[in-house]
């Protein structure tokens, strides 16, 4: 296989993955109960903070039809990270508020032109901040409530992070909020951040050993220590991706790594395979599709290009977006904690890859290397976590998955940080809950005589992926300058898609339950790659099959 | 998933349904997906295109050959059977989206004979095909894997396992090649992992084993494989790997004048394949092979004859070893969809299957393992050479089949005498 060149580093795309920077501009205003409010072009927008500080911002026409959407936002880091840090740098900590998705002008502009209000608060702290964001939003709409009497109807929609907190508000205040929607939404902690940490483990203990990975000292040493890790992270992948570049049969294995020479006979893209199964990132990415080659191959060579190199791009690409997640979010929820939260003493990764080593065979380099890279694994040093610190984890809120207002789900089926496992643990947990509510009211039946099937109030959404969609160069290289395709990325949504969504979220709040039958397919048609499918189930989050 | 719930059949409903049977047809209108009155829609994904769809690609041609002869004749109940072909190109990602456009666009009724062990193993865990309740009849890999009835509860297998051949080729190596340096060329993943447990639970030790990565093979890499044979002074080769792999392995060792016996798993072992992949017939002259069908070119057989017959008048390609298996998969799913009956649904079908689909008739020698408790297609396996005219004859003149399953279980040397072939190649079984 001759050597690729890239139009476009990989690693570029992290530093954009995670944050939703891109907002409407907000003046400094005084923070008080009362919000500061003005009138421009028919739409009345306040600016205010609540009683925890958090910025908000709401934004409601002259026309307002009684209904508004309250957005959360996703997950901001609650530390700056230094421009100089390769793949993510320049960051600044912000709580600017985010009343739309990515403050789209777009959505918002669309929303407000049919008479909908639109908010959304900053949140007072960064990270991890579900409950405290759950209380704002709570406060938030009892403000707007107050300023806007006309107020009917609240929908509540937020995506990756705001996905976990629209999903808490649905569960804990059916009183509250009328419809929600959660999008591309982070599950509860424990499972994610084992997602999290065990690509981080498996990058530290293949390619980098000097990677703290968790347990991070307190104060500014600690951070000292996450950032030095991420310029860790992100040089051991420039490494990986500069290698597959130079030899994408044989990559070699970054300079940093420790491993026996034995092991290294393995190409370095086998490993790095490994690690995103074990931690089950996708094993498609934004530009990877693990399905094509280029053209410009033998018949021969692009079959091993489609079976065994192009995964291993797909999960460079996919790993550099959850790595970034995994040093950050274990920073973040490492102080909250008190401790080190992280811990795979007890983790059987061969169990884990047991059935996706043979689907995967190619790009691991057949049965004989996987077995080879999973006996390393299997004595490395593990990362143990405090107790303590788990537990008080775990008093961190979570979902039940117990919704009695209508519900829509949606999210791509490779998003790499938030994977669709998250979404597919609450629609488990909501099957279950069904299933007994159902259960009951046919035992009702038995005794009253009454029957009435329960609503299900779940719509569920998936955006796939194309079938093929890596772009090649007349050369043969990789493209990786173009958008990235449907389906994949973090939160990864068109302005149609997110427009179906707060149509679906209107129709919901108006009538008490989801749209349904030809009238739905007829939107999702029109939004493009919303597919209504019962018949999917995503792969589960690796936590729940350990 | 939420599944559907019945609705409380009203007086109204029954007075129509009542009405409806009076006007009852011989077709039977359904509410199956992928079954109506007049037709039954199938699926198959197969690699078609790519390094490894050689001799693969005939096989959908062959089957839906078979079908528009069955069509021609009638039809299954009068239905006629669609068969659509999806490219996977042997990879698993491009295999779940073709299955996901079979089931959700296309909208088959039962998938039959889909390809490859690692497309499959990714399809029906991706895809759902046990939560979707879809059947998948008679897939063709021999992965001892999918024999688990519990996991793959709407799967059923064709081919004997890998483990089953390899612990039918255990005992011939010990009953003939006692002594001799033993080689061992195996894919490296579930295929040729599962030989390996099942050669090393016979006892058989090779001198020399060589693993291969699926999608390595070339000529380049046989050139390894035949210089490490060859300084093992391996005298008999066993080789578990596609067709693909065996072409380059046989090209390489004749041109470096290593001539060992060789032993070629039924899976990389079809003679006209391997001839237009660029082996000279001459190569394969003594070739051993493990099979469970007779000779394509085996006129005297009655199956051969009928589909050969078939295959000239709807297919016209070269008749081989994958067509035969094709045709023979049509004749297999038109079985079972006839002994699900008229009211065809994907419930009854697997239950057809599982009550009756031991007693269908298929070219193989050996029997058939279906019931409630076992998805297990055909069990056993004979030795058979390749001889100087690149056609396959049962070794020592005679078939001597052996039956097996894929665990501890024993070889046995079996008496079984298979179904005649259906008049006209032409099920009526119910």
């Amino acid at each position: 296989m001759s050597k690729i060149k890239f139009k476009r580093s990989i690693t570029l795309v992290a530093a954009s993955s995670l944050l939703s920077l891109t907002v409407v501009s907000v003046p400094t205003v005084a923070r008080a109960a009362d919000p500061a409010c003005s009138t421009a072009n028919f739409v009345t927008t306040c600016l205010g903070a609540t009683s925890d500080t958090a910025p908000y911002m709401m934004m409601v026409p002259a026309n307002f039809n009684g209904t508004v959407y309250l957005y959360s936002h996703g997950y901001r880091p609650n530390v700056p990270v230094p421009a100089g840090i390769p793949g993510y740098g320049g960051y600044t900590v912000t709580n600017t508020p985010e009343p739309a998705p990515g403050g789209n002008a777009t959505i918002i502009g669309t929303l407000l032109g049919k008479g909908y209000a639109v908010m959304g608060s900053g949140f007072a702290r960064q990270g991890w901040n579900a409950d405290s964001a759950v209380k704002t939003n709570v406060e938030l709409v009892g403000l707007f409530k107050k300023q806007f009497s006309k107020t009917e109807k609240v929908v509540a929609w937020g995506s990756s992070l705001g996905g976990f907190i629209t999903q808490a508000l649905a569960e804990q205040y059916p009183d509250l909020i009328d419809a929600a929607a959660p999008l591309c939404m982070a599950s509860n902690i424990e499972p994610l951040m084992t997602m999290a940490g065990d690509a981080l483990w498996g990058i530290k203990t293949f390619f980098d050993p000097t990677i703290k990975g968790g347990n991070y000292s307190a104060g500014a040493a600690g951070y000292a220590e996450a950032m030095g890790d991420l310029v860790k992270v992100f040089t051991a992948i420039g490494a990986l991706q500069a290698a597959f570049a130079a030899n994408p049969t044989a990559p070699a294995w970054p300079a940093t790594s420790k491993v026996p020479d034995a092991l290294k006979a393995i190409p370095s893209r086998s490993a790095l395979v490994l690690v995103a199964l074990m931690s089950g990132v996708p094993m498609q990415s934004a530009h990877f599709d693990s399905t094509s080659a280029p053209s410009v191959l033998s018949v021969s060579q692009q079959t091993s290009f489609q079976l065994a190199i192009n995964p291993a791009f797909a999960a460079l690409e996919n790993l550099a977006n959850a790595a970034a997640l995994a040093v950050l979010a274990t920073h973040d929820l490492e102080l909250q904690s008190g401790g080190a939260i992280f811990d795979n003493t007890a983790t059987n990764y061969a169990a884990r890859v047991a059935e996706e080593q043979f689907v995967w065979s190619s790009a691991l380099s057949g049965a004989s290397a996987t077995a080879g890279m999973l006996g390393y694994l299997a004595v490395a040093p593990r990362a143990k976590a405090d107790p303590a610190a788990v537990a008080k984890m775990r008093t961190l809120v979570t979902h039940s998955g117990e919704v009695e207002i209508p519900t829509i789900l949606f999210t791509g089926v490779a998003d790499p940080v938030t994977t669709a496992g998250n979404q597919q643990s609450v629609i488990d947990k909501y099957e279950e809950y069904y299933a007994e509510k159902w259960a009951e009211a046919k035992a009702n039946k038995r005794i009253t005589g009454d029957y009435k099937k329960p609503d299900n109030n779940l719509l569920i959404l998936w955006n796939f992926t194309p079938e093929k969609y890596t772009k090649y160069t007349a050369l043969g290289a990789p493209d990786t300058s173009v958008p990235a395709a449907t389906g994949t990325n973090h939160c990864n949504f068109t302005t149609s898609q997110l427009l179906a969504i707060a149509d679906l979220l209107a129709y919901a709040a108006d009538n008490g339950k989801n749209m349904s039958g030809g009238a739905l397919r007829t939107k999702l048609r029109k939004a493009g790659n919303m597919t209504l499918d019962r018949g999917y189930s995503a792969p589960a989050l690796k936590y729940y099959g350990d | 998933m939420i599944g559907k719930t019945g609705r409380k059949r009203t007086w109204l409903v029954a007075a129509v349904l009542a009405v409806g049977s009076l006007f009852a047809t011989s077709l039977p209108a359904n509410a199956e997906v992928g079954v109506s009155s007049s037709t039954i829609k199938l699926g198959i994904t197969l690699p078609l295109t790519g390094a490894a769809s050689p001799g693969y690609n005939k096989i959908g041609n062959a089957m839906n050959a078979y079908f528009q002869y069955v069509n021609d004749n009638g039809g299954v109940y009068g239905r006629k059977i669609t068969l659509i072909q999806k490219d996977d190109q042997y990879s698993p990602q491009l295999a779940i989206a073709k299955t996901n456009e079979l089931i959700l666009k296309d909208k088959v009724f039962a998938l039959v004979g889909p390809l490859g062990t690692a497309t499959y193993t990714a399809v029906h865990k991706s895809v759902g095909l046990a939560r979707r309740k879809v059947p998948s009849l008679f897939i063709n890999t021999g992965f001892s894997g999918f024999s688990d009835k519990k996991k793959y509860p709407t799967s059923f297998t064709i081919l004997p396992s890998y483990a089953m051949e390899a612990k039918v080729v255990s005992q011939f190596l010990k009953e003939n090649f006692a002594g001799k340096k033993l080689g061992l060329v195996y894919q490296n993943d579930e295929f040729g992992i599962d030989a390996l447990g099942a050669f090393k639970d016979a006892g058989v030790k090779f001198d020399v084993s060589i693993p291969y990565t699926s999608g390595t093979q070339s000529a380049a890499t046989a050139q390894t494989w035949v210089s490490q044979l060859a300084a093992g002074g391996a005298q008999v080769v066993v080789f578990f790997g596609v067709t693909s792999a065996t072409a380059p392995l046989l090209a390489v060792a004749a041109a470096a004048k290593y001539a060992p016996q060789w032993i070629l798993g039924s899976v990389g072992s079809d003679p006209l394949t391997l001839q237009a992949l660029g082996v000279p017939v001459a190569v394969m002259n003594g070739a051993l092979t493990p099979a469970g069908n007779p000779s394509p070119n085996d006129t005297s057989d009655e199956y051969i004859k009928m589909f050969q017959e078939i295959n000239t008048k709807y297919n016209n390609a070269s008749f081989d070893d994958y067509v035969l298996q094709g045709m023979n998969l049509g004749l297999l799913t038109v079985q079972a969809l006839r002994a699900a009956g008229p009211r065809l649904t994907r419930r009854g079908l697997i239950k057809a299957i599982e009550n009756k689909g031991s007693t269908f008739a298929s070219v193989s020698y050996s029997p058939l393992g279906f019931s409630k408790t076992s998805n297990v297609g055909h069990t056993g396996y004979y030795m058979a050479v390749v001889d100087a005219k690149g056609d396959r004859k049962p070794y020592g003149g005679s078939v001597d089949l052996y039956t097996t399953d894929s665990g501890k279980g024993p070889v046995v040397k079996s008496n079984f005498k298979r179904p005649a072939m259906p008049a006209k190649g032409l099920p009526t079984n119910k």
